[in-house]
């Protein structure tokens, strides 16, 4: 078992009231499953997605991610957590503008603190894998919305994550692009055995998955 | 990682090239401030430090009543004070008196003739002070009579470079005390350039004594400086008390006399003396502008703050993508903290650039010969204030930027929190407000000056020259001045002890017909003059007659000032004798108040006397537009007299302007900190404008289509800026307003301060801010609105 969600609430208290952003939700993931999470729009997918990455905070319930008690770690240990086993993609790439798409692969590195030359060879396995080498000096301005995307899915996956969390990676690509894009999610899934949980509004992509997942209201159904 | 910092930093600067010069310029101007007032405390500082027992070292000064409840302080002693001390006291380790005369002396050997400054002094000179001796044993230097220790380079330009000058002869002559004698060198000494007292040659304290009339070698008659080194571990203020009457005690006269002892390297920075107790100087100066650097610095560390958290959104994206990856906010933190410092570092540079330029510049307004060397210490400094800049400026938008969680960062959803903004304004405003503070200081500082400089000093200081009776003029002043008189151009010519900026001597228990109590302390200021002084220097009679048909050297009549007559209480003084220690003397005239020393003094009770002892300088005046000829007749008859001396001259208007040098140099210097200050808190306020009619891209345009005219969105672009400006000024006038009140009263005479320069420095500064703001606004406000509008 890769996490398991177990009672998850979270609120915000607005006018007194408190609005619920998710509703006891419980959820069980393997390792090797590709999940489509499924909604309307406020329906607290995203919410989801960014309490399974660790980037936000719930408010109740617990949360297992390879045997560790997410809920009773501490800041730091999360961070190191997620780190370490977390890519992320998403839906408007956010590639950073200033660096070239090496230096862009290059960056969790960093904060991984890999060796010079380690590094390299990461990065340059990576350009080769998804057939970019030739655009590794540009910036990402330079490249079309599929590529940028490219570069988004190489630099989560760079860190050799267990599970990658995408945010609508399709949603701003055009339907040629997004099934390039799907494609590759498909193999990275089949054929290195990562998990993938991905938010999607659009039923073709949810077809990639393993399982779908349906959220409304902040609740499973 | 750093790379990678340093990569993405430099990449931003090509991307926003305006911010970075904003920034740059503003640093490294308000680094460049600070190097320069460094340079300069760091010297002002390290005046007179490099005596070896500086911390012993004490000068000894007198405090003298001079009316009930009024002490001044003189550092001038009886030449009897050196043996009572050495003889009496157990304290003093070691004392030495110091004789200047006011004038240069003349120096010849038999194929040169040099003007050079010398002092007299007494044995233990080079003991007590620690000027470095190159020839000569620090023992017995001064101890012959006829023996001469010159400085290095007045052994060079009479010796030539090389040549050891031990036992030479220089034939030495000096007007004041009549020293006119051949003396054998002894020995070669060097003064730092950090002495506050610098001088070409010593001659022995004994010659002085050996010429000096014996009448004056007495308690009352007040002549040397002397200074004193204190046994180790005495404690200074006991033995002060203890000295206290160490000198009235000794003469009927001298009664309430206090004697002091001041640090002497403290008399440098605080030679101010208020009532008897040292009350700053120099070091107000020091302080003053150590304080307006650091704020010229704040000024542009806030330009940066406010840039980098208001351009914040900018670089929201990248704190939320990196903390998405897995950055902490530690390394968050530490990288924007790099890039403040990579600045800082960068701005260092063009700031010793600057520096380096400017110095020769800032030497000259300064009037001091400041280098830039790279030594440890400067090197340290230096690098200290970078990483303080870089820190205090980097440090909020450290904090600010990387507070936000990734997963609102990267869903756009900041609301830049009312504190946020507050702070931002605030750190405007405080710009605002020194540079507001500053307009005012420049302006009072200038219009003071100005006062001073017209202001009626009781005398007519204009096409006044003055030089002094050397050599052949010095038995033939008479026969001189008869001749110059008839020279073209030439008004009127005559004599004076000294100079009119200051009359040096001073003398009081003096009695007089209908004395009080109260007015038997009064001490008088007064100087020896020609016959026709007051006709010379324009100085109005108010009753009586001139020196001008009396004959010189006139023992028996006396002219005093209107305030003389005043606080001696005399109401017809014209004829009344009074009794000056000595011959009695008539009163002949009364003269209207002149100002002798600077207007920080009020005019004291002064008396003219008509002698020919002790007279010093000669006192031409001329046609005002017969310059040239009248001097050039004049040199021309100085040379009969002075074969081979060069004819040096001074107007007295200018030395007059000398009085004020370092209000110049404030008033300078402040006119260019002031200057910089307003002009990197515009850059400031520039850049927040352009990056609020960017963030009010949406809002302006949606305005505009819906009717707005485009001068009305200019107002309200605007007015969002003028409106922290107008409370800048609100809070600034009123402390502007307290410290020029403060400055001004030091000054006995001085302008009144009245609304218009503060209204004027208001306006300056809203004047400042409109333009900066507004071509930014009206910049904004012309954007055709569906560009802004489509990009949603």
């Amino acid at each position: 078992m890769l996490l398991e969600l177990k009672n998850i609430f979270k609120w915000v208290n607005s006018g007194g009231q408190r609005i619920f952003l998710l509703k006891d939700i419980n959820l069980s993931i393997e390792e090797g499953e590709f999940i489509s999470v499924m909604g309307p729009s406020g329906s607290g997918k995203s919410t989801l997605l960014n309490v399974i990455g660790m980037l936000d905070t719930f408010d109740e319930g617990e949360y297992h991610f390879l045997d560790e008690s997410v809920h009773t770690l501490k800041e730091k240990y999360r961070s190191n957590l997620y780190k370490e086993y977390i890519g992320f993609v998403f839906q408007s790439y956010h590639l950073l503008d200033d660096l070239t798409v090496y230096e862009n692969l290059e960056m969790p590195l960093l904060y991984k603190k890999y060796k010079g030359a380690e590094r390299k060879a990461m990065v340059a396995d990576m350009l080769d894998r998804f057939n970019i080498v030739g655009k590794k000096d540009l910036f990402p301005a330079q490249l079309s919305g599929g590529q940028q995307q490219l570069v988004g899915v190489a630099r989560a996956l760079i860190g050799k994550p267990k599970l990658i969390l995408a945010d609508e990676p399709t949603g701003n690509l055009n339907s040629q692009q997004s099934e390039e894009i799907m494609g590759l999610f498909k193999k990275l899934n089949e054929e290195d055995k990562v998990t993938i949980i991905q938010v999607t509004h659009s039923e073709k992509n949810a077809a990639y998955g393993s399982r779908i997942i349906n959220l409304l209201d902040g609740r499973r159904i | 990682m750093f790379k990678h910092t340093i990569l993405l930093y430099l990449r931003k600067i090509q991307k926003h090239k305006s911010t970075f010069f904003i920034n740059l310029i503003g640093l490294s101007s308000g680094m460049a401030c600070v190097l320069l007032v460094y340079l300069w405390v760091s010297d002002e500082l390290a005046m007179d430090t490099f005596h070896e027992h500086d911390e012993r070292l004490y000068q000894v000064r007198r405090n003298v009543p001079v009316a009930p409840g009024e002490l001044a302080t003189f550092s001038s002693n009886s030449s009897l004070m050196l043996t009572a001390l050495q003889e009496e006291v157990p304290e003093v380790e070691l004392a030495t008196a110091v004789y200047e005369s006011d004038n240069n002396a003349r120096l010849e050997t038999k194929d040169k003739k040099l003007s050079a400054f010398g002092v007299m002094a007494s044995a233990d000179f080079f003991k007590v002070f620690s000027y470095p001796l190159l020839s000569g044993d620090k023992n017995t230097v001064l101890t012959e009579v006829n023996s001469v220790v010159i400085s290095s380079e007045l052994a060079a330009s009479f010796f030539g470079e090389g040549v050891d000058p031990m036992g030479k002869t220089l034939a030495i002559k000096e007007g004041e005390e009549e020293i006119d004698d051949v003396f054998t060198v002894s020995g070669v000494f060097e003064v730092p350039k950090n002495s506050s007292q610098q001088f070409d040659f010593i001659l022995p304290y004994k010659t002085f004594l050996k010429f000096r009339d014996p009448d004056d070698i007495a308690w009352y008659s007040n002549s040397s400086s002397v200074y004193v080194l204190l046994a180790p571990g005495t404690d200074i203020n006991a033995f002060t008390q203890k000295m206290a009457d160490f000198v009235s005690k000794r003469n009927q006269y001298l009664k309430g006399e206090q004697v002091v002892f001041t640090k002497y390297s403290d008399n440098y920075l605080r030679g101010n003396f208020e009532n008897g107790k040292q009350a700053g100087g120099r070091i107000n100066y020091v302080i003053l502008f150590s304080i307006v650097a650091l704020f010229v610095l704040s000024i542009a560390c806030i330009n940066f703050m406010n840039l980098s958290t208001a351009r914040a959104t900018r670089r929201l994206k990248e704190v939320g993508v990196k903390k998405a990856i897995g950055a902490n906010r530690k390394s968050l933190i530490l990288q924007f903290l790099s890039e403040s410092l990579l600045l800082s570092f960068f701005s260092l540079g063009c700031a010793v650039l600057m520096v380096l330029l400017l110095l020769p510049w800032y030497n000259t307004i300064t009037g001091k010969e400041l280098t830039f060397a790279v030594e440890p210490q400067i090197v340290l400094t230096l690098c200290l204030i970078a990483l303080m800049t870089g820190l205090v400026s980097g440090s909020y938008p450290a904090l600010y930027l990387t507070k936000f969680s990734a997963v609102k960062v990267l869903k756009g959803k900041i609301n830049t929190s009312f504190g946020d903004l507050l702070a931002r304004k605030g750190l405007v405003i405080f710009q605002f407000s020194i540079s507001v503070l500053l307009i005012v200081a420049v302006s009072v500082i200038y219009m003071q000056l100005d006062y001073i400089q017209s202001k009626n000093l009781g005398y007519d200081k204009d096409n006044v020259m003055i030089f002094e009776i050397q050599d052949g003029l010095i038995d033939k002043v008479d026969v001189f001045l008869e001749q110059a008189k008839q020279l073209p151009g030439v008004v009127n010519a005559t004599y004076m002890q000294g100079g009119m900026t200051n009359f040096s001597n001073s003398s009081r228990g003096h009695s007089w017909p209908g004395q009080t109590e109260e007015s038997k302390h009064i001490s008088f200021r007064h100087a020896h003059v020609g016959p026709e002084f007051i006709e010379t220097m324009g100085i109005e009679l108010k009753e009586g007659r001139t020196y001008s048909n009396e004959k010189p050297n006139n023992e028996s009549k006396i002219i005093l000032n209107e305030t003389a007559v005043e606080v001696m209480g005399l109401e017809n003084p014209i004829g009344t004798v009074i009794d000056m220690r000595g011959p009695n003397r008539e009163i002949i005239g009364v003269v209207k108040d002149f100002n002798i020393q600077s207007l920080y003094n009020e005019i004291a009770p002064m008396a003219l006397l008509c002698r020919t002892e002790w007279i010093s300088n000669l006192v031409v005046k001329i046609k005002a537009g017969e310059e040239k000829i009248a001097i050039a007749s004049l040199e021309k008859l100085y040379n009969e007299f002075n074969p081979g001396l060069t004819f040096d001259f001074r107007f007295l208007d200018n030395q007059y302007q000398e009085l004020y040098q370092s209000e110049q140099r404030v008033s300078t210097l402040s006119k260019y900190f002031a200057g910089m200050a307003i002009l990197i808190s515009c850059l400031g306020l520039f850049g927040l404008a352009a990056f609020s009619a960017e963030r009010r891209k949406k809002e302006i345009s949606i305005r505009k289509v819906l009717g707005q005219t485009v001068s009305q969105v200019t107002v309200m672009l605007s007015g969002e800026f003028m409106k922290l400006v107008f409370i800048s000024i609100v809070i600034a006038l009123p402390i502007a307003y307290l410290l020029a009140t403060n400055w001004l009263s030091q000054f006995a005479y001085s302008i009144s301060l009245h609304a218009g320069y503060f209204i004027s420095a208001g306006v300056v500064a809203i004047l400042v801010a409109v333009l900066t703001v507004g071509s930014q606004a009206m910049n904004a406000a012309n954007k055709n609105p569906v560009h802004a509008l489509k990009d949603e």
